[in-house]
């Protein structure tokens, strides 16, 4: 597991924005200078429009757990970027990385997931050479 | 908080909106769209501009039949955002009225400081035309003699573009229309469309409003087998002192398996997705059901 920190420079396509920035809503609760990682366990994915969320609890260092929201664009620009709904199911192992809300509320905007068997997806697109 | 692996602050912030949109435009050369702008110019009204364009294809043909229409089949897109206040491939900027012109200079700052709020899309309100050019998400384009619909996923809308030869409504029947009233003929393998009867409202974030006396003129054409190029003139002397030209490009999506397929579109569907307008003016979630912050059926705390 990569745990250490690492700068990254990301190309624009890494980081399209361009759907949610002129989807349902502006993305301006993300900070998207920052980026967190966290690892969970699925617990359910809302495969929703206009916006999905990957819902993952993460389990705290007291024990207590967590929940994080992770939110994508709708399913069709999901499965576009192949990213269906059976590859998340409650009970997959997962860790997800996202722009965090700048509120510090538990959510961040969806950018990669790595399931436990190492598939990774991206889910508001960027291709795997850009990380 | 234990559980994080990784806090990283980026070596840079890539929002691609813009970029995008710069993409878009490169694929159009500055002559090319000096050209097409200057058509514009070449108008006094839209009108004008479409029977100018009608005159120039021997009038056009209305409801030609259906082994004389291009092949639109299949699912397209565009990347998203962008302004239709920006620059075009060579940097000009549309001439605007003085107000405008505040507007927009005053829209550009918000959104430097990353202030935004969707006064439409947020409230489950539809885009409206010609916001619609610019959106994301999924569209189709289905093309009969007598009429074309041009539809995008997002909020469910579609654009009836009439081909059978009628006119606009007459001004006495007219009235302001999300997504106007369009007419238009094909020049052989062009679909040209003139649209009125716009409404006036928001053009998009940290944009100005649209007026009532907004008309547009495009020539809709698949300049190959991946993508349709749509050319827009925009009217509206309330904005724009000059006609402003644009070219938006939509590109097809794959689809070999048939997985993809349009949906009806809600934005009220998951109350995770429930925004609001702060006193800042920005956009900021209400509760989350998963945080057990609140009872997601009660009012929102804002």
């Amino acid at each position: 597991m990569i745990r250490a920190l690492r700068l990254t420079v990301f190309t624009a396509a890494a980081f399209a924005f361009a759907p949610a920035a002129e989807a349902h809503h502006s993305g301006t609760m993300f900070d998207d200078t920052k980026e967190v990682t966290v690892e969970g366990v699925v617990k359910e994915f809302q495969y929703t429009n206009p916006h999905s969320w990957l819902l993952v609890d993460v389990t705290n260092a007291d024990g207590t757990v967590t929940t994080w929201g992770f939110e994508a664009e709708g399913p069709t620009t999901l499965m576009a970027r192949r990213v269906r709904r059976g590859d998340f199911t409650p009970g997959t192992k997962v860790t997800i990385t996202g722009h965090p809300m700048k509120d510090g509320r538990p959510a961040a905007a969806w950018t990669k997931g790595v399931r436990a068997d190492g598939t990774a997806f991206y889910p508001r697109g960027g291709a795997p050479e850009a990380d | 908080m234990t559980g994080i692996t990784r806090f990283a602050v980026l070596a840079c912030v890539a929002i691609a909106s813009s970029s995008v949109i710069a993409q878009e435009q490169a694929q159009q050369s500055q002559a090319t769209w000096q050209r097409m702008y200057e058509m514009g110019l070449a108008n006094r009204t839209a009108s004008d501009l479409y029977q100018t364009l009608k005159q120039a294809a021997g009038g056009g043909q209305a409801a030609p039949p259906f082994s004389q229409l291009p092949d639109w089949s299949g699912l397209w897109t565009a990347g998203g955002g962008g302004s239709l206040f920006g620059r075009s491939p060579g940097g000009t900027r549309p001439k605007l009225t003085p107000a405008a012109a505040v507007e927009v200079q005053q829209g550009e700052a918000l959104a430097a400081k990353g202030v935004a709020y969707d006064e439409n899309l947020s409230q489950c309100g539809p885009p409206g035309f010609p916001r619609w050019l610019v959106i994301p998400f999924l569209r189709e384009f289905i093309v009969r003699p007598e009429q074309t619909w041009l539809s995008s996923e997002t909020v469910n809308n579609v654009r009836r573009v009439y081909t059978d030869g009628r006119s606009h409504p007459s001004p006495e029947e007219a009235f302001p229309l999300y997504y106007g009233d369009s007419i238009g003929f094909w020049d052989g393998q062009k679909l040209v469309i003139h649209t009125n009867q716009l409404m006036a409202r928001s053009m998009g974030r940290n944009q100005p409003e649209q007026s009532e006396q907004m008309e547009t003129v495009e020539i809709w054409e698949k300049v190959d087998a991946g993508t349709i190029a749509a050319d827009v003139w925009i009217y509206d002397p309330t904005l724009y002192l000059e006609p402003w030209y644009v070219q938006r490009r939509y590109t097809q999506v794959p689809n070999a398996d048939a997985s993809l397929r349009m949906n009806y579109w809600h934005c009220g569907e998951n109350p995770n997705n429930e925004v609001f307008k702060t006193p800042e003016g920005d956009t900021q979630y209400t509760d989350f059901t998963f945080t057990g912050d609140g009872d997601p059926s009660q009012e929102p705390s804002r």
